[in-house]
């Protein structure tokens, strides 16, 4: 595990892209976790929020800002272990 | 971005000279009195002259007349000029803009120690049982610097302890004869990539349980760096004694760093009120004690990991 910081980043890479495409409809449920409609209201501004709603917090600006970067990495992974293997 | 002088005589050598000597030419068309070399060159020793002697570093005199017709041509003149002041813009430039990607300011006062202090914080790594007082001092909202404060944290330790780590390593090896040079490298990589772990880990965690403490992340990498000291004194005993001695070393570097990561983090991320020895109540709390606890316990268990490959 983690011999070299290259691995850490496959590593890195390999996580953010598992967070990008996690399914949004079975997380809207009740089966799970509290829902992602944390838009509208955080349960009580005054308090802290509580670590369901901080990591649902997290996945969702995760999904957000590095939609497009992860296209963009992800090419460039490709192309570049195609190559060199 | 060769001058146009150059593409008559082009020998590879008279091309180094633009980059070599652009930097230490400051004043161009000055005649200089101490001239370290005699120019023989008779033609052009008034303008290869005032080349010179600025920048006077000795280069031989063979070279001087095939460069002489070169450096005495106003258009080289100008292009040295020229480069000169692009060199000193960007040297303006990184100077500007460094700040933004490496907090050169905020790096200075991790570095602001003295011998003394070292002396007291390797001691404090090694036997942290009487210490009595864990608080930084403070001057007026700002930490006070490590030299003046035992507690407070710093990066010259942890960074003089892992760059030994490595070497320690590699002579490790080198003893068991299975040394090479790229399992230093190997050795440094792990070492920073398990660091780089921890560190984006702990962050996670601190996020995660909302903790508003005022940890910021040079304080985790720090903190976090002390172990290597231990693990440096670990493989050197096992080096001289062998297993046992390795053990015995290692275990007791694990219950001091595990006491003094205990009492360093109770005071940044547990509230005031537990820091004084008041018994925890609320999920909240009890949340930063369990953080504080793995954080404090994955120390030895790094230290192992990273050490037991290296004493046979």
């Amino acid at each position: 595990m983690a011999f070299t910081l290259y691995s850490l980043l496959q590593a890195a890479l390999l996580c953010v892209n598992a967070i990008a495409v996690l399914h949004e409809e079975r997380f809207l449920k009740n089966n799970c976790t509290v829902g992602w409609g944390t838009d509208q209201g955080i349960g009580g501004f005054g308090e802290e929020p509580g670590i369901k709603s901080q990591l649902m917090n997290l996945i969702r600006s995760v999904r957000t800002v590095m939609r497009v970067p992860l296209i963009i990495v992800n090419s460039i992974v490709i192309v570049l272990l195609l190559l060199f293997g | 971005m060769h001058p146009a002088g150059s593409a008559a005589a082009g020998t590879p050598r008279q091309r180094k000279w633009p980059s070599k000597r652009r930097i230490p030419v400051s004043h161009l068309g000055m005649a200089d009195p101490h001239q370290l070399f005699d120019d023989t060159s008779s033609a052009q020793s008034q303008g290869y002259g005032a080349q010179r002697g600025p920048s006077g570093l000795g280069y031989p005199t063979a070279s001087a007349s095939p460069q002489a017709a070169f450096l005495a041509d106003p258009v080289s003149n100008m292009a040295m000029a020229y480069g000169s002041s692009l060199a000193a813009q960007g040297k303006e430039l990184v100077d500007k803009n460094i700040d933004r990607f490496i907090p050169v300011t905020k790096l200075k006062y991790y570095f602001a120690v003295d011998t003394l202090y070292v002396g007291k914080k390797l001691g404090l790594l090694f036997f942290p049982y009487l210490h009595q007082d864990w608080e930084v001092q403070y001057q007026q909202d700002t930490p006070v610097a490590p030299r003046f404060d035992v507690n407070a944290p710093d990066l010259y330790i942890p960074a003089m302890a892992f760059i030994t780590y490595v070497l320690v390593a590699g002579l490790a090896l080198g003893t068991q004869d299975r040394f090479s040079p790229d399992l230093l490298g190997l050795q440094a990589s792990s070492a920073l990539a398990w660091l780089t772990l921890e560190v984006l880990a702990i962050l996670l965690s601190l996020y995660l349980i909302t903790v508003n403490t005022d940890l910021t992340t040079i304080d985790l990498v720090a903190f976090l760096g002390y172990k290597y000291v231990g693990m440096i004194g670990g493989i050197l005993m096992g080096l001289l004694f062998g297993k046992i001695g390795y053990y015995l070393v290692l275990g007791w570097c694990c219950m001091s760093i595990f006491v003094f990561m205990i009492r360093t983090l109770r005071l940044k991320i547990l509230a005031e009120a537990a820091a004084e020895g008041v018994p925890v109540r609320g999920a909240r709390n009890q949340l930063r004690m369990y953080l504080t606890m793995a954080v404090a316990a994955a120390q030895p268990l790094l230290m192992y990991w990273l050490t037991f490959h290296l004493v046979r």
